[in-house]
């Protein structure tokens, strides 16, 4: 881990008060355990009080049969519970680094051999072993914790192991063992740093396991004698129970807090180490529906536009940064109409697409803009219309007239049901009357339509090939005779000649059904093909808008230029890509002036301090550019080359 | 056929662990001090028995022919005799399986049920209050040990409240047959199932809270609301299954230590099952016994890791058998 990693995570670790806490209750533990012979305590072993004397202000934990001072044991305990975590957890993680990094770093027969090892201690039940080893050797602290590292160190081997594998295929350390350095020197000096961070959290818990384990077998009367260990004061205690309960109540509580304090320690550490562990998932926010508008259409108008789409805003909440993925975006696609929207990963394409549909994850928020479907509102001021008391509009709408096609490659089908099931429950989600055996037959019909064989129907998706489980996915979305389809990205992931074949049949099948069509791409090809208009969004806004011919002939944004330039030509020799330099714009905060200028070639300081109005270059035709009009009437260098 | 295979190919893999633990266990017996002979017969052995036991370890062979003949006998299943009751050490552990499977059995159930229900609620929310919070009860439960629970527990509702019975599996002179005998163990076993199954929940609450709520960031439960499930029906029947993989694997590796918490348990409540004869081995300084219960507990966590595996499969059609 490098000085800034290192900064990320403990700026993470500090931040959460649960961690500060456990680790003050670890670090006070370890001060008491130092410090506990220079403290003025009775003698732990001094039988010098009244005995069972319940609490009080001379013995605040009180005495037990003997008349021993508790709370001068206890402290003295939280020595032996330490003395066991620490020696515990780090004979083990020695071990394991020192193995794991043997078996990843020399790979074939020996790693086989040995990885078969690590898995084989692994199930081997530390507590009955450490039992056995005690029960014959006698209890001591030394061999309770032998015994401990004897099962728990496969746990950090295999962390090391992979850690290893991964690492020694990297450059650095390519260089560095070119450059002359020793497998051990390479291994200590790049390898195992870059593995502790997992195997110091695991060894926290791990110290944790070793107090316990330590503390179950003093119950069992095999503790070692000569210590005040908080497992034996519990095992004194039970027999005085009822006369005495603090004598077991006490040691019992120090042990939960140190061991509560290690792994919820751990815990802080691993979360830190995985910042994205927290609030990845969940279940999206509910959002309570407006009362659809009085002034406007309750039915469908077979004449108003199928989408109509305005000051669409999106925002994703990450800690306390607002992303807006989607940031005010409005267009018109009239019925039968296709529209591809084309933008680089992260310009918020696929977040309009999930806005539209209404399905957003937990973490994003629409917060404006107003969506018609065939002109009845289904969003207003970034709320779901209800149509009659609570139910939302865009329910009745959700797949029966308005469905999405997911890439397929990435999970988009479940995969632990098969293609049947899938289809025959989504398909009887919409239309309950019918049977199974109806279900079935809908699902065999769209199968014929979009070529996928039959018998495919009983298959899991892992086991059909990608173009076929994209084409499963299109009949998915097609089961139910949707108006409009939005594509997300349906062809990337796919072998070229299976992406044209997808592509041409998502193309006949808009054509034949008169389905309208969002296509969503980063590429601006697959959109020519396809769509008659297109749209091009960047850092969450449409830069440009207008009838595909137009755009590629007369670009009026920059941004619409890099695109088309960064077009492979399929007629003179392939042009070198014309890459964009920088990274993608991410509108988080205060946005002044044009989004994309930091990256423009023609970006004057206008661009840089005031946002770009919308150009209407032509009538169909608009840019968010304030040189749009420079920008349609400036020669395509390269366009026909 | 291919599942026959499979499960073949599980079995033998078995083999190498078997081997360690019966080899583990040979070792530690000639490397601690004192005589084998004493240590597996008693100190205070008459001459006819110890010399019984030197037969039929072979005590008097070289070593390497002890450990061959130590190797076959484990494998047929003959773990010696305790020498406290002369009965053979398997007989002896058998007789107490069935008290135990039924606590852990009970436990479990208990544990991982209410762990995956309040989980998979919580994951609905990752991130918020709630989930902070239960997120810190949970590894507070895991850190208690389990014995201090144990009496804890006796104290408030043995001790104090005198609801229910402190040890024990049915009252002294209690009914011996039909419901009310159920009844009967039902009750006992009420304070060592808690016990068990309150530090075991909170691995469950934390397992299913994390992997529901990996799963609900997948691509199929996007698709799934798309296509117009309610969110009930997407986190039941379209995540959970997802979900509970992970939850299953590791209660398969989690067994070694569900076992541990058993032996402790069952010495709290005086619950008559293995944990209760290990310790009352211990006592009386009962090798044969605690290397028995070591050799059967091992072989146990092998057969539930292998159990698990096959659930595994069972529950993932992407694990091709």
């Amino acid at each position: 881990m490098n000085r800034a990693r290192v900064e990320v995570v403990v700026r993470h670790l500090i931040r959460n008060p649960v961690t500060v806490v456990a680790g003050l209750v670890v670090l006070a533990a370890v001060v008491i355990a130092a410090a506990v012979p220079w403290l003025a305590l009775p003698d732990p072993e001094a039988m010098d009080f009244v005995p069972y004397s319940p609490p009080s202000a001379e013995h605040w934990f009180g005495t037990d049969n003997y008349g021993r001072d508790l709370f001068s044991r206890i402290l003295w305990g939280t020595r032996v519970a330490l003395v066991v975590a620490i020696g515990s957890s780090a004979l083990s993680t020695l071990l394991g680094i020192v193995l794991g990094s043997l078996s990843g770093y020399h790979g074939g027969l020996s790693d086989a051999i040995m990885s078969r090892t690590f898995d084989v201690f692994l199930l081997i039940p530390t507590f009955f072993l450490v039992l056995l080893i005690v029960a014959l050797f006698g209890a001591s602290l030394g061999l309770t914790m032998v015994a401990i590292a004897m099962t728990t160190w496969p746990r950090s081997a295999r962390i090391m192991r992979s850690q290893v594998l991964t690492l020694k295929t990297r450059t650095y350390v390519q260089a560095a063992l070119a450059a002359g350095a020793s497998a051990p020197q390479v291994l200590m000096r790049h390898v195992v740093p870059n593995g502790l961070a997992p195997i110091v959290t695991d060894g926290t818990i791990l110290m944790g396991l070793a107090i316990l384990t330590e503390a179950g077998l003093s119950f069992l009367g095999l503790g070692d004698q000569n210590t005040v260990s908080w497992g034996r004061m519990i095992f004194e205690g039970q027999r005085h129970l009822r006369l005495a309960p603090w004598m077991s109540i006490f040691p019992g509580l120090s042990m939960l807090l140190l061991v509560g304090a290690l792994n919820l320690l751990g815990d802080g550490l691993n979360h830190a180490l995985n910042p994205q562990l927290r609030t990845r998932g969940g279940a999206p926010r509910h959002v309570p529906p407006v009362p659809p508008p009085a002034d406007e259409p309750t039915v469908e108008d077979p004449a108003a536009p199928m989408l109509d789409v305005r000051g669409l805003r999106l925002v994703y909440r990450i800690g306390r940064r607002e992303i807006r993925a989607v940031d005010g975006v409005s267009f018109v696609l009239p019925r039968g109409g296709s529209l591809g929207i084309v933008g680089e990963s992260g310009c918020g394409k696929s977040s309009l697409g999930a806005a539209l549909l209404q399905v957003i994850p937990a973490n994003a928020e629409l917060t404006a803009g107003e969506v018609r479907f065939g002109g009845r509102a289904i969003l207003l001021g970034g709320r779901p219309v209800a149509e009659r008391g609570r139910r939302p509009r865009i329910r009745d709408l959700r797949w029966a007239r308005f469905s999405i096609i997911f890439q397929s490659a990435m999970n988009a089908l479940n995969p632990v049901f098969t293609v049947r099931r899938q289809l025959v429950s989504a398909y009887r989600r919409h239309r309950p009357d019918a049977t199974p055996e109806a279900a079935a037959a809908r699902v065999f019909e769209v199968f014929d339509l979009i070529g996928i064989p039959r018998q495919r129907i009983d298959s899991y998706p892992h086991e059909l090939s990608g173009g076929m489980r994209q084409r499963v996915m299109i009949a998915l979305a097609l089961l139910l005779e949707p108006d409009m389809v939005i594509a997300d990205e349906p062809t990337t992931a796919l072998d070229v000649l299976i992406q044209d074949q997808i592509l041409g049949e998502i193309d006949a099948l808009r054509r034949r059904l008169g389905v309208t069509l969002i296509l969503i791409s980063h590429d601006m090809g697959t959109v020519a093909e396809t769509c008659d208009r297109v749209a091009v969004m960047y850092a969450g806004q449409i830069v440009e808008i207008a009838p595909t011919a137009t755009i590629f002939e007369r670009p009026a944004h920059p941004y619409t230029r890099a695109l088309i330039g960064a077009l492979p030509s399929l007629t003179g020799a392939r042009r070198a890509l014309a890459s964009l330099p920088g990274e993608p714009f991410v509108a988080a905060g205060d946005v002044a002036g044009c989004r994309f200028a930091p990256r423009c070639g023609h970006a004057t300081d206008l661009c840089r301090a005031t946002t770009p109005p919308s150009v209407a270059v032509a009538p169909d035709h608009a840019s968010l550019c304030h040189f749009a009009d420079a920008m349609v009437a400036a020669p395509l260098p390269e366009a026909t080359a | 056929m291919r599942l026959r295979r499979y499960v073949l190919f599980r079995v033998l893999q078995l083999v190498p662990v078997a081997l360690v633990v019966i080899v583990l266990n040979f070792l530690l017996i000639h490397l601690a001090p004192g005589d084998v002979a004493i240590l597996l017969a008693g100190e205070d052995a008459d001459p006819t028995y110890m010399a019984s036991v030197r037969a039929a370890y072979g005590l008097d062979l070289p070593f390497h022919e002890q450990l061959l003949r130590y190797l076959g006998q484990v494998l047929t299943g003959d773990l010696g005799l305790s020498y406290r009751s002369r009965q053979p050490v398997m007989d002896e552990l058998m007789a107490r399986v069935p008290a135990t499977l039924m606590l852990v059995g009970t436990a479990l159930v208990i544990a991982v049920t209410v762990g995956v229900l309040v989980g998979t609620l919580i994951a609905r929310r990752p991130g918020s209050a709630v989930d902070s919070v239960v997120s810190v009860l949970s590894i507070s439960l895991f850190s208690i040990p389990v014995f201090w629970l144990g009496l804890m527990l006796i104290l408030w509702f043995a001790v104090h409240l005198r609801w229910l019975p402190s040890s024990g599996m049915g009252s002294v002179g209690g009914p011996r047959e039909g419901m009310a005998m159920v009844m009967d163990v039902a009750r006992h076993m009420i304070l060592p199932a808690v016990t068990l199954a309150t530090v075991w929940v909170g691995q469950y609450v934390r397992l299913a809270r994390t992997s529901v709520s990996e799963v609900l960031a997948e691509n199929y439960i996007v698709t799934a609301r798309a296509v117009g499930y309610g969110e009930g029906t997407v986190l039941l029947s379209h995540a959970l299954r997802n979900a509970l993989l992970p939850v299953v694997t590791v209660l398969g590796l989690q067994i070694g230590l569900a076992l541990t918490g058993a032996v402790l348990t069952e010495t709290v409540f005086s619950w008559p099952g293995l944990g209760r004869l290990i310790y009352e081995a211990i006592l009386a300084r009962d090798t044969p016994i605690i290397m028995g219960a070591f050799i059967i507990m091992s072989f146990t966590v092998a057969l539930a890791s292998l159990a698990t595996d096959l659930l595994y499969a069972a529950l993932d059609p992407r694990v091709s058998l």
